[in-house]
């Protein structure tokens, strides 16, 4: 067989920028299509389901936030719900809206730093949001202003704005005074007008026509937009308990990552900003629904690139539950319900900003775990990625390597994938040449 | 008089992740120190969010930012740089943060230079890390270098 050089391109980003952890892109293009697409994932495998075996259940909400600095909020509340349902506990009303409303804390600040950090520079042209803020100093200041609201509201109720130290299996340490909650509300409301702001902004993006027809997975609680739990739906009809998550989702192991890939009855399908809001348009507050509309979004959406009107929509809509849930706050609530182990499984679900956060845990009679399973979004969304970058190189063929190595990079930053994160520090290379 | 205008110290790090935790363990010294003799217009926070030091920093005329920095060097190596308006970006002098996590220390420095609020005098103290390890304490030879870490901030502030 004689080489075509023309006819064969190979796309290679060694580590993609703007995504939480370590990864990187691989696209080769033979004869006109496709031939391999691969996300690869070197983020070394952490071994937390084997490390937590053995452990106390009490330790799991501090132990599992150190999974990811971005989203603790998620893992902390998917064991708590986990371990409560293991032990046959249902926590009070005030409990649930304390944790919705640090979740709405976490999504605040997540959202908002991938809107304006890490996805909007792609859509205005720019390599990052150094650069964007040079032209957009405004548009910045309003991102840093509304990720700094989000901090607040995870300090006051987490005690930390990473990491939070306030939750427990069967609640808080510790809650809020009405007072405290006062005191944060003027920079809830600022947010969410800033919120509103973000929306329009980001509508006005130039977006490729490009859709896919998505297997959408998300929770869907009784009532509210979901976040902190609910049953699991699907847009193919399915509406199971969190119990049954593990009989239709198989985890594989692909070569390529050290990340499962996550297959629901078989087949790729998508979690996240996208998947929620197009099975559960109905549960958002009107307002963020007249956001929506005002953006040109309908009620479903099927364009991954779109995936940047979503996330504002929901900061909208978390700033709005946030100011909710401040607004209705009393003081003398307890904190917490007592949590008494007992031989069992147990499983729990929420939203993470990412998508459903899945965990579920075998404890013994004194709460030691003896078996853990742990279930992120990134890993649930990962063959679908690979679809949209078979697909995306497929059409944008003719593109330069240039353009579409970033198309693809783009398409990849539309999932904000979590690869993993957690601790800051810099690398320094001191060069004495 | 005049007032002297606003220093911030700023201790940058996650307080329960092994050798990350130096840049607030220093700023609590710092905090101890300056109790003791009190330096007017001098500010010690510690921030686990780089971010956030765009908001601290915005209308200071110096920030010294004491991190957990990893060059090869052996654990311990003192690292002052300085940046500022006039000065190159941390990320030109070979100064990288690690991975994509987050927003790091050198993307909040160019941050706050596009937005304008990047203070006259940026200077890192910077402690050369080995461990980031959960719920671990300072590894022996980034605890060793605490002091000179602390004597160098306080240099840095001057009399």
């Amino acid at each position: 067989m004689s080489m075509q050089p023309t006819s064969e391109r190979t796309l290679s980003v060694d580590v993609l920028a703007r995504v939480e952890g370590e990864g990187g892109l691989h696209l080769r293009l033979r004869n006109g299509k496709v031939d391999d697409v691969k996300l690869n994932i070197f983020e070394p495998p952490r071994f937390y389901e084997a490390f937590l075996r053995g452990r106390a259940m009490t330790e799991l909400p501090d132990l599992t936030a150190r999974i990811c600095g971005i989203c603790p909020v998620a893992y902390q509340f998917s064991a708590c719900l986990a371990i409560e349902d293991a032990c046959g506990v249902t926590v009070p009303d005030s409990v649930r809206a304390l944790r919705r409303l640090l979740y709405c804390g976490e999504w605040i600040e997540s959202q908002t730093l991938h809107i304006y950090m890490l996805h909007a520079p792609d859509f205005l042209g720019y390599a990052g949001a150094i650069e964007m803020a040079k032209d957009h100093g405004a548009a910045v200041e309003r991102g840093l202003s509304m990720k700094k609201a989000g901090n607040a509201l995870m300090t006051l109720v987490g005690g930390r704005s990473v990491h939070p130290v306030n939750t427990k299996i069967g609640g808080f340490y510790k809650m809020p005074s009405v007072q405290d909650m006062k005191a944060l509300r003027p920079a809830i409301a600022q947010g969410l007008e800033d919120a509103l702001e973000t929306v329009k902004l980001v509508s006005t993006f130039e977006f490729p026509d490009f859709e896919r027809p998505y297997l959408y997975l998300s929770l869907r609680p009784e009532e509210g937009y979901p976040i902190e739990g609910g049953r699991v739906v699907t847009s193919r009809g399915d509406n199971w308990d969190v119990q049954e998550f593990t009989q239709h989702i198989e985890e594989v192991h692909v070569a390529q990552s050290n990340a499962l890939h996550g297959l629901l009855d078989g087949e790729p399908y998508v979690v996240g900003p996208l998947a929620r809001y197009s099975l559960n348009f109905d549960r958002l507050s009107p307002m963020a629904q007249q956001a929506a509309r005002e953006a040109g979004l309908g009620e479903t959406c099927y364009n991954p690139f779109k995936s940047i009107i979503v996330r504002a929509v929901e900061t909208v809509e978390a700033f709005h539950e946030a100011l909710r849930i401040i607004d209705a706050w009393t003081d003398g609530l307890e904190p917490s319900v007592p949590v008494v182990p007992r031989v069992g499984e147990g499983f729990g679900a929420t939203e993470a900003p990412r998508g459903v956060c899945f965990h579920r845990y075998k404890i013994d009679e004194t709460g030691l775990v003896t078996d853990a399973q742990i279930v992120p979004p990134t890993s649930q969304n990962q063959p679908s990625i690979e679809a949209d970058l078979r697909e995306l190189a497929q059409e944008w063929m003719w593109m330069s390597d240039e353009d579409l190595t970033l198309r693809a990079e783009v398409a990849i930053r539309n999932y904000d994938p979590c690869i993993s994160c957690s601790v800051h520090f810099l690398n320094l290379t001191v060069d004495r040449g | 008089m005049t007032r002297p205008r606003r220093r911030v110290v700023v201790g940058l790090g996650a307080p329960d992740r092994g050798d990350d935790a130096v840049g607030p363990t220093v700023a609590r010294v710092v905090a101890a120190e300056l109790a003791a003799r009190p330096v007017p217009g001098v500010e010690v926070l510690e921030r686990e969010d780089p971010t956030a030091l765009i908001d601290v920093w915005a209308d200071a005329a110096m920030a010294v930012v004491c991190d957990a920095v990893r060059s090869g060097a052996p654990p311990g190596t003192l690292h002052v740089v300085r940046t500022g308006p006039d000065l190159p970006p941390l990320s030109d002098m070979h100064v990288q943060e690690a991975g994509t996590h987050d927003f790091g220390l050198a993307s909040a420095v160019e941050l706050a230079r596009a937005l304008g609020r990047l203070p006259e005098q940026v200077v890192v103290v910077g402690v050369e890390a080995r461990s980031f390890d959960w719920s671990a304490p300072l590894t022996p030879a980034v605890a060793a270098a605490v002091p000179s870490a602390v004597t160098e901030v306080l240099t840095l502030l001057g009399p």
